[in-house]
């Protein structure tokens, strides 16, 4: 029983995987040649367009689970519902400029993360207890917000690449290329950490629940390196590893389906079992972050020095 | 045949009932009667299924008998207060003295799986100290066990049990991180975290035996909060679905729905078997060990239910001891109206907890106590109102509106051994025509101490959180542990720390009965510590001849 389950699990992981590849060639494909800069950024609003997906989903379940009690809950959900959208928008537009609605709503995502972090620990403080353990386990989570504001930098930032016009790409006057590098690079380790929180609290008790808290932070390390400009030979393992880290996205989504089942009433009881086990929406955000992180790889191989 | 598991017996023909699937079987060894087997243990709660399961796994024979049923808990456990009154040992018994304890749903039961099958999960260790708080502290009796090897023990209980604590916990000497991560806390928790904050005391969230994560085929909790009517997820580490299924595993057998009445002893002073009633008649079992763990009425019971010419004073009574230095702990609450909704039977009913008083020494009784946050179902709710507080019709019903505001403190509070606390035989006859327990308590001028300092302390700990209406039920008492205390003395004591009684030395007697003292916490934990203990030393006994 148990080694069907983790058959079927495989194939749908070599399916998905090539999947990814036929995605990323059509993409690459679709895009104009002459402009590899928008293509990044049309990349770029993808990735974007994965995190928001991920915030709206995760959001709006576990707001619901807060029962809506105060009605700022209802703005991540808004949000992330126009980034998606306006992220879809910007996935198919291949024209060279910003689009000023997009960038608003982008600006706004983000902006709506820093709010959130902000609602979030205050939440925390207010508890018995402070930043206790208790509190950093079932208070209001502290890096959740994180996601969108993620999603909507990663939009602003695929408007600016839009922008520029210069040889290299430059997005706020530094490197584009390296900057978005280390920004992804942050972000998966701010992710994983939050993975590790929560599975902490879980107590690892399955040993897969240890892949987000490993797989990503090397591919973190991974774009730090090229950040940093040291990653010139590596670069296919950077590739490689992200690709690995997008695919954790799609598969942790399983696995936490897998969890649901775990609870009482199995997916029978759905409409308990999905708010009280382990999210499903929220490791896509991995795939969301390593697609931004091919991005910016990709803009490091089309602009040496970006 | 019928499928009520009180009217016939579940474990027999090779089979016992699989908890974790509805209608599912494991198989299970069949033992002979008139083959002894290495150990026949009287009771599969606490003590007695823990130990059926070590000495199992050690490879000893194990016969393990319950009076209670064999509980199937996703089938059989229905979210009704009334229904779940079956899981308790309601059996007649005679209680008096001054302050006579209230039997039944309070502090026993009777089922395979024994009182854990609907204990409210608290799984805490005692204080170091406690085990020789006769020279450390002035009071009670010295243990003859070592608290560090102890500590070894709690950390194995812990792990089976994969207890839910608190990443660090804030009193004692360190003890490893508790294998599961602590439960989400609900308003009545986070009531008493408040409170402790501002009367500028500790405070963590209670280490429980019931899963914050699934664990093999048991589900994690579901926060319901009908823990102590039995719990129908398998969340709870009971006995039933922790030990049992470990120990039948291992080659041991349950018999379910049967009622040990005597232990035999030969001439030459030996525990030979125990006769049990079962399926309409009595029977024999033969062994080479008897084991009583029928927890601390039900033991000295038996033991003195079996005397025989040359044990006239009942089994292993040589020090006058068994029966004696019963002690119930002190269970007293606070109760207030919060503005706030609590609802506070939602989750395990004591998420959380204060063991301030049981470490601070700065007191002017002796013992300690610790207060958890209160979780009390409709029903049982409607009868504290009404035993306490003599409310009935309009008032009581006027009362019942306000359930989802009431928010309370309880303590489990040490109560001092006195001899004169202790279960005898009365005359009447139970329904197998055996002598019925004659239980007397009176409550020593220590414990009102205790129990006074305690109600004081958490009236302002409720008023500190603007609670009104704050009212102190003063009549409560829980957990029953003494009447076959351990020692180092023959003559002071029943048993040795091995729980080998010291006059019959292949009678063994493994539950709460052998605690010398029960300190302020509840004691299922440091039950099952010491059952793991004795299993362990009984398998090294028996590799060097010594059984
Ligand atoms: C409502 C409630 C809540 C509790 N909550 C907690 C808690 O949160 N934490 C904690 O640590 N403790 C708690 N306890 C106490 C705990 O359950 C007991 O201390 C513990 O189970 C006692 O273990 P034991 O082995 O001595 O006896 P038990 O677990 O009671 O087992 C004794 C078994 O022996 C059987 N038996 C007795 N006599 C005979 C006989 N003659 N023949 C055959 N079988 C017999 C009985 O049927 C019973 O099943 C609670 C108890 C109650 C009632
Ligand atoms: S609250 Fe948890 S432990 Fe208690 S009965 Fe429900 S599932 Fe079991």
């Amino acid at each position: 029983m148990r080694t069907a389950i983790d058959k079927t699990m495989q194939n749908q992981l070599v399916a998905i995987a090539a999947q990814l590849d036929v995605l990323e060639k059509g993409l690459s494909q679709h895009f104009p040649r002459r402009e590899p800069t928008v293509r990044a950024a049309r990349r770029l609003n993808g990735a974007s367009g994965i995190l928001s997906m991920s915030v709206l989903a995760d959001s709006g379940i576990e707001h619901y689970r807060g029962s809506f009690e105060n009605k700022a809950m209802f703005t991540p959900l808004v949000m992330s519902a126009l980034s998606l959208a306006v992220s879809a928008h910007g996935t198919a537009d291949s024209r060279p400029d910003a689009h000023r609605i997009r960038d608003a709503v982008y600006a706004a995502a983000a902006l709506t993360g820093v709010v959130g972090t902000g609602f979030h620990v205050y939440n925390v403080l207010k508890r018995p207890g402070r930043l206790s353990w208790q509190n950093l386990f079932y208070g209001a989570p502290l890096g959740a917000p994180m996601a969108i504001l993620l999603s909507g930098l990663l939009g602003v930032y695929s408007e600016r690449l839009r922008d520029d016009r210069g040889a290299s790409p430059t997005v706020f006057g530094l490197p584009a290329g390296r900057t978005l590098a280390a920004l992804t690079g942050a972000g998966l380790l701010g992710t994983a950490g939050e993975a590790g929180l929560l599975h902490f609290r879980g107590a690892y008790h399955n040993p897969f629940m240890y892949a987000p808290v490993t797989i990503p932070p090397v591919a973190a390390g991974l774009l730090g390196a090229a950040a940093a400009g040291f990653s010139g030979r590596t670069r296919w393992l950077t590739r490689w590893w992200l690709r690995l880290t997008a695919l954790l996205g799609f598969a942790g989504a399983g696995f936490h389906a897998y969890g649901v089942s775990r609870n009482m009433g199995g997916w029978r009881n759905w409409r308990q079992t999905v708010l009280n086990g382990p999210p499903l929406p929220a490791p896509p955000s991995f795939t969301g972050l390593a697609l931004a992180g091919l991005a910016a790889l990709g803009l490091l191989e089309d602009h040496t020095d970006a | 045949m019928s499928d009520d598991p009180l009217l016939s017996p579940r474990a027999k023909a090779g089979r016992a009932p699989d908890v974790f699937a509805p209608g599912g079987w494991i198989p299970m060894h069949a033992y002979r009667e008139d083959e002894a087997v290495d150990f026949v243990i009287v009771g599969t709660g606490a003590g007695g299924g823990t130990l059926a399961c070590k000495l199992a796994e050690a490879g000893f024979s194990v016969v393990a008998m319950d009076a209670g049923p064999y509980f199937r808990p996703l089938e059989d456990f229905a979210s009704d207060e009334s229904e779940q009154t079956k899981l308790y040992w309601t059996d007649d018994r005679i209680v008096d003295g001054e302050n006579p304890l209230q039997m039944g749903s309070n502090n026993s039961g009777k089922a395979v799986g024994g009182s854990t099958v609907h204990f409210a999960m608290v799984s805490l260790r005692f204080r170091p100290e406690w085990f020789r708080s006769r020279t450390l502290l002035g009071y009670g009796a010295d243990w003859p066990l070592d608290w560090r090897e102890m500590w070894r023990y709690y950390a194995k209980v812990e792990q089976a049990l994969k207890i839910a604590g608190p990443v660090t916990y804030p009193w004692g000497p360190p003890r490893p991180r508790y294998p599961y991560r602590a439960h989400e806390m609900n308003a009545a928790a986070l009531a008493l975290a408040r409170g402790c904050e501002a009367m500028g005391i500790g405070w963590t969230e209670t280490p429980l035996a019931t899963l914050s994560a699934p664990r093999g085929r048991a589900h994690p909790c579901v926060y319901r909060g009908f823990c102590t009517t039995g719990c129908s997820t398998n969340a709870k580490q009971s006995a039933l679905v922790t030990w049992i299924p470990r120990a039948i595993a291992a080659g041991a057998e349950i018999r379910d729905l049967a009622m040990v009445g005597r232990v035999e002893v030969n001439d030459a002073g030996r525990a030979t078997g125990v006769h049990y009633h079962r399926e309409g008649g009595w029977r024999f079992q033969k062994a080479r060990n008897v084991v009583v763990a029928g927890y601390a009425i039900e033991t000295p019971r038996l033991l003195l239910n079996s005397a025989t010419s040359r044990f006239p004073d009942g089994l292993a009574n040589s020090s006058g001891l068994v029966g004696k230095n019963l002690m119930a702990q002190s269970n007293q609450a606070v109760w207030g109206i919060s503005k706030d909704e609590i609802r506070s039977y939602k989750g395990p009913p004591s998420l959380a907890i204060t063991e301030h008083w049981n470490y601070d020494d700065n007191k002017d009784f002796f013992g300690g106590y610790s207060y958890m946050s209160q979780g009390p179902l409709p029903q049982l709710w409607a009868n504290t109102q009404m035993s306490a507080r003599g409310l009935w019709g309009d008032s009581l019903m006027a009362e019942m509106e306000r359930y989802n505001h009431v928010v309370g403190l309880k303590i489990v509070g040490e109560m001092l051994p006195q001899e004169s606390n202790r279960v005898t035989l009365a005359d009447a006859k139970d329904q197998y025509g055996l002598p019925i327990a004659r239980i007397t308590y009176s409550w020593s001028e220590n414990d009102r101490a205790l129990i006074d300092h305690s109600l004081r302390f958490m009236a302002r700990a409720l008023e500190a959180i603007d609670a009104r209406e704050i009212w102190t039920q003063d009549d409560d008492t829980c957990h029953l542990n003494g009447t076959a205390r351990m020692g180092g003395d023959p003559r002071t004591s029943v048993v040795d720390a091995d729980c080998r009684s010291w006059d019959i030395r292949n009678l063994w007697i493994c539950d709460g009965s052998v605690f010398p003292t029960v300190g302020g916490v509840n004691p299922s934990l440091t039950i099952q510590a010491i059952a793991c203990r004795t299993g362990d030393r009984i398998k090294a006994l028996a590799a060097l001849g010594d059984l």
